[in-house]
């Protein structure tokens, strides 16, 4: 061993000055080795990965993303779920042309329905403009792409909107998946029965629904009061039917607006027979109400083809 | 006699909770005085709805601000009403404003007061422990707080709460050494220090979304619907506008934008809060018990003379009172009991039918059942699991002592070992030998020999 080590050092001592010589060329070259492994491995760039089959075709109408069933999302017929049939209104009543797709909370970016997947124009797909638009957007998308978007601001609409968020959203809530026998006939079929055959998970699917709506009453109240829920959404719906007055339209727009299509979203839901209420309190609430019933008929009519 | 029990009083207002003030604003205004009397509480369990403020009349206990105006409808046969009489228009304003300051204001409410840390813990969580007898201020506070997390959780606000914050990393990891460090005053990090400071655009923004609907509402009028008419509305706007004005927080960025923005709406809230709740009320005048005994009945008297409200001293239920509101309070706060009690709590005020009560609680009864089940059964594999792993390792490792005790005394080992092996290999030569001499009898006596030819060198 010493003996190697010495003839080393010598070598070492003769070669360094040429070597710091060489150095600064060095610096700037591939070393050897590492060139000759790059020369066996060129740099080869994969043409991109084929979609899978069942995935959405880029569709030339952007598509709105709403709970519904298949056959009703194809004949463009209003959804089931509240804030989903909101924006399906608004984007018609805005002009905004779009095909429905039926499905669920899973396959959304947020978390929540509705969403919209934009058109895709010419060739010109790029990334960005293949970003799927949450619904708070919805509004900004309709007066980009050529949609009539008229706002009302007066100070009432705050209020009002205030009511449907929450009066009538808890009293909703409340009659839709706390209220045994509906949940039975009303949220069962719509909600969980198309998510599994298996009775084990949709068991679990009905329980996780009802302890959601359960939490989402239980944060501003501490206890679930089903009167004061019933009697606010009457409230409600009197302020509103007094809003409307004799108007077509809510605020006294000549054409209906965001809010209309608010509003329309639970009446429609509350009167169409076709849902098969059986605990019809915040029904029979609503039906008091001559105007909004009519001014929900009017709305069916123009935008959905009639009843 | 009316009692309403109300959280206490705070900031010099008679309460420190929107719907209590509201409460007392709507009795001041449509009770006459003598008919009923203020008590401040702490066991919101005494109402149906768990909450206060909560009336009783008797024996009947009314919880929360709308029932409570119900009801008050309702006893009186439609004489203590506020809101009767008002134009359609007008009313629907009330029932759509009251909808909104709820909806909205209390957010805010809950921002400023309970969520934002500095706020909570050197004003909210002391004033709440001035109220409350001794063992409660460790539980109704954090409760409340927690609440008031969960509901303005979706606002995406909780950077105002640096108790929970734990996003910077400790200094103490860099390999820079101090004395070379730059102290790192930028922007954002001097904005970090304050996060109100930081998340103050949007605070301003949720303030003016509530405040500015309002003040147009108000416009030059006297109240908020009407000219001369006191509503249950004016009743909860003063409730929210004097919690949001009135406390000297060291966050005030709530009370600032108020100031600065709606200068209107402020001498609107100071005129009408003296004119209803009177003037700056404390503790010891709820309480009036504070007081030395000798001074307690002049006291008395004074307070009724220029008493504003019908105070009355609270009667807690003593040691065993807080007791049960306490254990209550802890109860609610574990996972299984609380949500059972919960639920105990909504069928008994619902008062379902039987019928729900026995489906909803089948599902409840199995899930409990399935859960305890799982549990036991997740219990029994671990103890089993756990059994059975120490029981097979023993074994192998004395396993591996017996089989590795020569291995592991070196080369020794090995050479004894050998040794071992061949003494193994020739008492087996042996024990062929003999099977084979006790087959054939003949060559006995020449194997002996051999035998022990072969044994004498050893």
């Amino acid at each position: 061993m010493p003996p190697k080590e010495a003839t080393e050092k010598v070598a070492e001592d003769q070669s360094s000055f040429l070597r710091s010589t060489r150095k600064v060329r060095d610096f700037f070259s591939i070393p050897a080795p590492v060139k000759q492994l790059f020369d066996l491995v060129p740099v080869v760039t994969y043409p991109p990965n084929q979609v899978p089959l069942r995935a959405p075709k880029p569709a030339r109408i952007p598509s709105l993303y709403v709970f519904s069933k298949d056959q009703d999302a194809a004949a463009g017929r209003p959804s089931f779920n509240p804030s989903c049939l909101k924006w399906q209104t608004f984007l018609n009543i805005a002009g905004v042309d779009h095909r429905l797709v039926s499905s669920n909370n899973h396959s959304s970016p947020t978390g929540s329905l509705p969403f919209l997947l934009p058109a895709i124009y010419g060739s010109n797909t790029s990334q960005d403009s293949l970003v799927p638009i949450a619904s708070n957007k919805f509004v900004k998308y309709a007066t980009e792409h050529g949609g009539n978007v008229e706002e009302s601001s007066t100070m009432r609409y705050g209020a009002y909107q205030s009511l449907l968020d929450h009066r009538i959203r808890n009293a909703w809530l409340y009659t839709l998946y706390l209220e045994p026998l509906n949940f039975s006939a009303v949220a069962y079929p719509l909600y969980v029965s198309p998510t599994s055959s298996n009775s084990l998970v949709r068991a679990s699917i009905s329980h996780q629904l009802r302890a959601a709506a359960e939490a989402e009453l239980l944060k501003h109240t501490s206890i679930i009061d089903t009167d004061d829920l019933y009697s606010e959404a009457d409230k409600a719906f009197e302020a509103l039917s007094i809003l409307l007055g004799d108007d077509s339209w809510f605020f006294g727009n000549d054409k209906p607006a965001l809010f209309d299509a608010s509003v329309f979203a639970y009446t429609q839901l509350l009167l169409d027979d076709e849902l098969g209420w059986r605990e019809k309190k915040l029904c029979r609430a609503l039906r008091r109400r001559a105007n909004l019933v009519q001014h929900r008929e009017r709305l069916l009519v123009r935008y959905f083809g009639g009843p | 006699m009316l009692e309403l029990h109300v959280w206490g009083p705070a900031f010099g207002l008679p309460s420190l909770d929107p719907h209590c003030l509201a409460a007392i604003a709507y009795l001041q205004q449509a009770v006459p005085r003598g008919k009923w009397q203020l008590i401040a509480s702490c066991n919101p369990a005494l109402s149906p709805t768990n909450e206060l403020p909560a009336l009783r009349n008797g024996d009947i206990w009314i919880g929360g601000f709308r029932n409570i105006f119900h009801y008050l409808a309702q006893c009186s046969a439609g004489e203590w009403v506020l809101d009767a009489g008002l134009p359609e228009q007008e009313g629907a304003d009330c029932i759509a404003f009251s909808s909104f300051v709820e909806s909205h204001g209390q957010p805010l409410i809950d921002l400023s007061l309970y969520v934002s840390s500095q706020n909570y813990t050197t004003t909210t969580r002391p004033l709440y422990s001035a109220l409350l007898p001794f063992p409660l201020p460790y539980l109704t506070p954090p409760s409340i707080r927690a609440t008031a997390k969960q509901r303005t959780a979706h606002l995406g606000l909780s950077s105002l709460d640096i108790d929970s914050d734990d996003s910077s990393p400790p200094p103490s990891q860099s390999i820079i050494p101090k004395s070379l460090r730059r102290p790192r005053n930028t922007v954002s990090s001097l904005l970090a220090a304050s996060p109100e400071a930081s998340a103050q655009i949007r605070l301003d923004a949720l303030a003016t979304a509530f405040l500015e609907p309002l003040e147009k509402l108000r416009a030059k009028k006297q109240l908020f619907v009407s000219e001369s008419q006191f509503t249950s509305l004016d009743c909860l706007v003063l409730g929210y506008l004097s919690l949001m004005l009135v406390p000297d927080l060291p966050q005030p960025w709530l009370a600032q934008c108020l100031k600065k923005k709606f200068p209107s709406l402020c001498t609107w809230t100071e005129e009408l809060r003296k004119t209803v709740f009177g003037p700056e009320v404390t503790v010891h005048d709820a309480f009036l018990t504070k007081l030395g005994d000798s001074e307690l009945d002049l006291r008395l008297k004074r307070l009724r003379g220029r008493g504003h409200l019908p105070w009355k001293a609270p009667d807690d239920g003593g040691a065993v009172g807080i007791g049960s509101v306490f254990l209550g309070g802890v109860a609610d706060g574990i996972p299984v009991v609380g949500q059972l009690r919960r639920n105990t709590r909504m069928r008994q005020h619902g008062g379902l039918t039987t019928e729900d009560g026995v489906e909803s609680s089948s599902f409840q009864y199995l899930t409990l059942i399935a859960g305890l089940v799982a549990g036991l059964g997740a219990v029994a594999g671990y103890m089993f699991h756990q059994g059975l792993i120490s029981f097979g390792e023993g074994e192998e490792t004395r396993e591996k002592e017996m089989g590795g005790g020569l291995g592991a005394l070196g080369e020794a080992g090995a050479a004894l070992g050998f040794y071992a092996s061949q003494m193994d290999e020739q008492v087996r030569r042996q024990r062929v030998m003999e099977e084979m001499n006790e087959t054939h009898g003949a060559p006995v006596a020449e194997v002996d020999v051999d035998v022990e030819v072969e044994r004498k060198p050893l």
